[in-house]
């Protein structure tokens, strides 16, 4: 959907509801239509303390859900980022175990975070191997590394000025959740508003016509891969610090959760496009789903086999929709 | 060259240009100017050299020798940037757009207006797209539309826009009315022309003569790499234009010999396929020479591949030998007898990192395959039989066939599908970017097909080797067959009229 | 006519400087060097056993090969292997099928959702890497939602003799794993499947325009890696005698290591079944090598991590210098 720019209405702005585009519309509909159709099957589901859940629990998806967005926006993908939060999360609960201040057991996973991912954005970038291959092998590096380090020990006796999570903004407000929506926006405003921004989907949608425009194709790459290494950082803090006990492993799954959110957000595998406003909406509404399985007496060991059918749906779409746009050219 | 008009410095010029690549010697001597508010175009056939001058003047490529004046003042033109920075812009047939941005968007790339701290300033972004819209007299663009959703007449416009947003003095266009429809085409010199009055330089690439008339102050003809001459175009005539385009050089290349020619092997009615073959009836008959001529874009190509069943046919009727047929893949169509050399050597017609021997059986392996597995020894008797006939120059069999010259690949290609002793031959562009002994060579293959009984449909964009080659000649314009002579008919200024479609000196010159 | 003749024997000297050739080279060190490392290490005993257990990586690595060549790729192996495990328990246990039967349905899953695939990759034309990323967590979801993370255990004892039997000394999957090397090798490189593939991944639309049925080759190719998955799966619930829902993971990346490893380029165009024969025999190797040095099991993806980076980016370096 985009607002037609009459003649003369030149600095008319189409009012915020047009703006959004046709995907996050989806998304929010989705979401709220769900919460209907289900509260009236088992209203225990619409309770204040379940949504709250829901939403605390599922936040750090989210904003890990904004650097994979970014990743996939330049037409590339990667798989390691559950190992890497899994690493980062341990890191963070060894530190604060081992009596570090509590500013470095939030800070070092971010460092670590954007070192290990900067390094993937550079091989990827610089040398040209395929980010699947790349990413295939890091997730393996971080999960064997964590598991041969740690022995899989539990942490356990976190000292209570580590749960980031459980503060409350403004009395109300859990940690995790305002920081998805500050993360969404302060990421979404960027890359709409900041030239950089504006850099990723360039090199994304065409990397010829990007760098012949001056953009650098490489460096944007390797910045994103940073960023999404920053963001999974802050994920796996939101993750850990909500826990009383920090199991040394790397949660199954994780990394498909994430692309699917990215993806069922409207972020299109062939590069280009999408928001991570959206991304954020649909990894809220994927968190509903699972939930959802719950309140409706169906086994959540179906909740996987429900985000694969999601992200096949939505990328067999995707790929249809762009040959019919190709097919019949509108204007 | 006249000067009626006194002859300011020219904002772009380039003197003496030399470029060669490995095999090809693409600009001898080339020389080369335009002026603020001329629009000049720059014409030849296929191989002329007109795409390497041009990415020479882009900057994409560096002149082995010569001089390149910007304004008057030397100027080396490294890179791409290097020319955006000098002022010239280039807007290609293969357009560099984002399809997910929006019109401002893409006009301002890399470039954007910016407000206060850094931040993107998108209102001023869309009112500079619109200033920049209305410039050009655009009132049906929104600039908010997604690029990817427009026509190509329109993404070529928001190309044109771009250009213009880097203050261009020269715009270089290159085949820019090659997929445009005629609605488009009348815009798009709307837009040229304003373009001029406003003082830019255009250097407008085309095949098509009636567009040069038509908007074009100059017109200069290169011939293989030569410049040939530069004329005021109201001072001459499609006639000459083509004279000079193509020479006269026919009768001592093309060694014609006559073949006896039989009962018809491929007849077609009104074939449609969409959007490029509009309603073609053709017929070929059994040792029968058919040149297709025609300008880029007119069909030709989809019209082979609707042939050989890569695009199949939506309606119309095939038969072959007499029998009714429908062709719906490339295997239907290689099971009948048909083949294909396609016009784009190296992504169409080779498997460049496989083997010359592995090349060779690609389209045979049907016939050499028994239960499955190939049999190796007939692969290598197939291979050395066409090695050995098309006198192909290599090391050996298994060297890698991208590593040879563009002469030898062409005949692997041809020595690829003759292995399948089809009955159709369709060659697309049979000798395009070949040096002129492995021409002759091919042309005398050719001959001797016909003499033992083959159909040959040619499409070939070089008027000479379309002239001297075939027994009749079909002109295709825009998806139909709008001109057909046979052999004694056909002469340059009646065929080359025709695919400019001057029905009118046509008719005078046959 | 013997001009030609000789010099594609004088190319054949050029064999010699092979990739896998190398690798070979390389095999036959690593082999006496653990073996004096080691003196566990080069028994006929634990060589025999290491073949045990190579053999559900080897299966899937053969068609990975193939698919790869093509170049594409195929993550959802794994899924695949844990689908067809539950199906099997599933079938036996819940729907009451005779075991032949339920192994029957087990290998008609795997085929099935390679033939998935390889549908979506083919005719809804959606890139290979998104697709089986796709499929990868349906296939999963699916084994979690049949199993309910319930395992099945109580085969019959005839079953466990694939997994766990010997035919005159050999063990009974590896027999299985040599025949089907056999078979993916020769078809790779004598038949005109084979040649399709190559010709497919050099240039696909060279391989179209020269009238190849692509789309089929391709499908079958995606087909065969799930069957083979399938396959593998029988091997491992045999060999550890339960099913469970989370079988199989990782396995993608054991398989496509080995044949990165053999030397098959990432880009598609090259690579041989041969090679990935090396590549899956130094991996189980290394596997081998750590376990006797007391490095845990775990540990050792890591390495294969690092053995999948690291041999493509020299693959891809030496590529550079060729060209």
């Amino acid at each position: 959907m985009s607002a037609i720019a009459l003649p003369g209405a030149a600095s008319a702005r189409a009012p915020f509801w047009r703006r959004l585009s046709s995907q996050e519309m989806l998304l929010a509909v989705a979401i709220v239509g769900l919460a209907v159709i289900v509260g009236l099957v088992n209203p225990r589901f619409l309770s204040a303390n379940n949504l709250a859940d829901l939403l605390l629990g599922n936040a750090y998806i989210a904003v890990a859900a904004i650097g994979m967005s970014m990743v996939i926006i330049t037409g590339n993908i990667d798989i390691s980022v559950g190992a890497l939060i899994g690493v980062l999360a341990t890191l963070s609960g060894s530190l604060a175990v081992a009596g570090a201040p509590i500013a470095v057991t939030w800070l070092a996973p971010l460092v670590l975070g954007v070192a290990v991912m900067g390094l993937q954005g550079v091989i990827v970038a610089y040398v040209g191997i395929p980010a699947i291959v790349v990413t295939l092998g890091m997730l393996s590096i971080l999960r064997g590394g964590l598991i041969s380090v740690t022995g899989g020990k539990w942490i356990t006796d976190l000292p209570d000025a580590f749960h980031l999570a459980d503060i409350e903004i403004f009395g109300f407000i859990p940690m995790p959740v305002a920081i998805m929506v500050v993360a969404t926006i302060v990421a979404a405003v960027w890359m709409r508003w900041w030239p950089l921004g504006r850099a990723i989907y360039a090199t994304g949608g065409n990397p010829e016509a990007a760098r012949l425009s001056g953009v650098s194709p490489h460096r944007t790459l390797v910045l994103v891969f940073m960023l999404h290494g920053f963001f999974a950082g802050i994920a796996a803090l939101l993750f850990a610090t909500q826990m009383r006990v920090i199991q040394s492993t790397t949660p199954s799954g994780l990394e498909f959760t994430i692309i699917t959110a990215s993806v069922v957000g409207g972020v299109s595998i062939l590069g280009g496009v999408g928001t991570v406003v959206g991304s954020t909406l649909a990894a809220i509404l994927i968190a509903e789903i699972t939930s959802a399985l719950v309140f409706i007496n169906v086994s959540p060991f179906w909740t996987h086999a429900v985000q694969g059918t999601l992200i096949l749906a939505t990328v067999i779409a995707d790929i249809e929709r762009r040959r019919r746009r190709r097919a019949g050219a509108v204007r | 060259m006249s000067a009626a008009q006194d002859t300011p410095t020219p904002l772009l010029e380039v003197r003496g240009i030399e470029k060669s690549f490995p095999g090809v010697r693409a600009l001898s001597g080339v020389s080369f100017d335009v002026r603020a508010g001329e629009a000049h175009a720059l014409i030849g056939e296929n191989g002329a050299g007109k795409s390497t001058l041009i990415k020479i003047m882009s900057g994409v490529f560096r002149p082995d020798s010569g001089s390149i004046l910007v304004e008057g003042r030397e100027t080396r033109l490294a890179t791409p940037d290097d020319a955006r920075r000098a002022g010239i812009a280039t807007i290609y047939q293969e357009l560099l757009l984002f399809p997910e941005l929006s019109v401002a968007e893409n006009i301002f790339l890399g470039h954007a207006p910016r407000a206060k701290g850094g931040w993107i300033d998108w209102g001023a972004m869309r009112a500079k797209a619109e200033e920049l819209l209305a410039s050009l007299d655009i009132d049906d663009l929104p600039a908010d539309e997604t690029v990817g959703a427009l026509s190509v007449g329109n993404r070529q416009r928001v190309e044109i826009l771009r250009a213009l947003s880097h203050d261009a003095r020269v715009v270089i266009m290159d085949e820019p009315t090659a997929a445009l429809t005629e609605a488009d085409v009348t815009r798009l010199f709307d837009i040229v022309r304003r373009l001029k009055a406003r003082g830019v330089a255009i250097i407008y690439i085309s095949h098509r003569l009636d567009e040069t008339f038509a908007i074009a102050d100059r017109v200069t003809v290169l011939r293989d790499g030569a410049y040939v001459g530069t004329r005021l175009t109201r001072e001459t005539n499609s006639g000459e234009l083509v004279q000079m385009m193509v020479g006269r050089r026919i009768d001592n290349m093309f060694p014609k010999t006559e073949a006896p020619i039989g009962e018809p092997v491929l007849e077609a009615r009104d074939l449609v396929r969409r959007p490029l073959t509009k309603s073609i009836s053709i017929t070929v008959r059994a040792g029968e020479i058919v040149g297709l001529a025609g300008l880029v874009g007119s069909g030709r190509s989809e019209l082979a591949q609707t042939l050989f069943g890569v695009w199949p046919a939506e309606s119309g009727e095939i038969r072959l030998m007499g029998e009714a047929v429908t062709i719906r893949s490339p295997a239907e169509a290689r099971a009948r007898g048909i083949a294909y050399v396609p016009e784009d050597r190296g992504s169409q017609g080779l498997v460049r990192p496989m083997s010359v021997l592995h090349n060779l059986s690609l389209a045979a392996l049907t016939s050499l395959t028994h239960g499955g597995f190939i049999d190796r020894a007939a692969e290598l008797r197939l291979a050395e039989q066409a090695v050995g006939r098309f006198g192909v120059k290599m090391r050996s069999l298994d060297e890698v066939a991208g590593r040879l010259s563009g002469g030898n690949q062409q005949k692997i290609v041809l020595g690829k599908w003759l292995a399948n002793q089809p009955k159709l031959l369709i060659l697309d562009e049979p000798t395009r970017g070949i040096d002129v002994g492995a021409k002759a060579e091919i042309h005398r293959f050719m001959g001797e097909l016909a003499r033992a009984g083959v159909a040959i449909l040619m499409i070939s964009s070089e008027l000479p080797e379309v002239l001297g080659m075939s027994d009749r000649v079909l002109v295709m314009r825009e998806g139909r067959v709008v001109a057909e002579f046979d052999r004694a008919a056909a002469t340059p200024q009646a065929v080359g009229a025709a695919m400019m479609g001057d029905t009118g000196a046509a008719e005078k010159a046959a | 006519m013997t001009a030609v003749a000789t010099s594609r024997r004088a190319s054949r000297a050029r064999v010699f400087l092979r990739h896998e050739t190398i690798l070979a080279a390389m095999l036959v060190v690593a082999l006496f060097g653990l073996g004096l490392f080691n003196d566990r290490f080069l028994t006929v005993d634990n060589l025999l056993n290491q073949g045990r257990l190579m053999t559900e990586i080897g299966l899937i690595a053969l068609p990975m090969t193939f698919v790869i060549i093509t170049g594409g790729i195929d993550v959802s192996v794994g899924a695949i292997v844990g689908l067809c495990a539950i199906v099997l328990g599933y079938s036996w246990k819940n729907l009451g099928f005779p075991l032949p039967l339920a192994v029957v349905c087990s290998l008609g899953v795997g085929a099935a959702a390679g033939f998935a695939n390889g549908f979506i990759i083919t005719r809804i034309k959606v890139p290979a890497i998104i697709t089986t990323i796709a499929t990868l967590t349906l296939f999963r979801g699916l084994a979690e939602g049949i199993s309910q993370a319930h395992s099945v255990r109580g085969y019959p004892d005839w079953f466990y003799f694939l997994g766990q039997g010997d035919v005159f000394g050999v063990p009974t999957q590896l027999l299985v794993l040599l025949i089907a090397i056999v078979v993916f090798g020769v078809a790779l490189d004598r038949t005109s499947f084979g040649r399709t593939l190559y010709a497919i991944g050099s240039n696909e639309m060279a391989a179209r325009f020269s009238a190849l049925p692509v789309d089929r080759v391709k499908l079958a190719a995606y087909t065969l890696s799930g069957l083979t998955s399938g396959l593998s799966a029988l091997v491992l619930v045999s060999r550890v005698t339960t099913t469970r829902s989370d079988m199989g993971m990782g396995y993608e990346l054991d398989a496509i290591a080995a044949v990165v490893l053999g030397g098959t380029s990432i880009f598609g165009g090259s690579g041989t079944i041969w090679g990935t024969v090396i590549g899956l025999v130094m991996i189980q190797l290394l596997k081998n090598g750590l376990a006797l040095t007391g490095v845990k099991g775990d540990a050792t993806i890591m390495v294969i991590g690092v053995v999948l980076i690291a041999s493509v980016l020299i693959a891809s370096s030496l590529q550079r210098r060729r060209v």
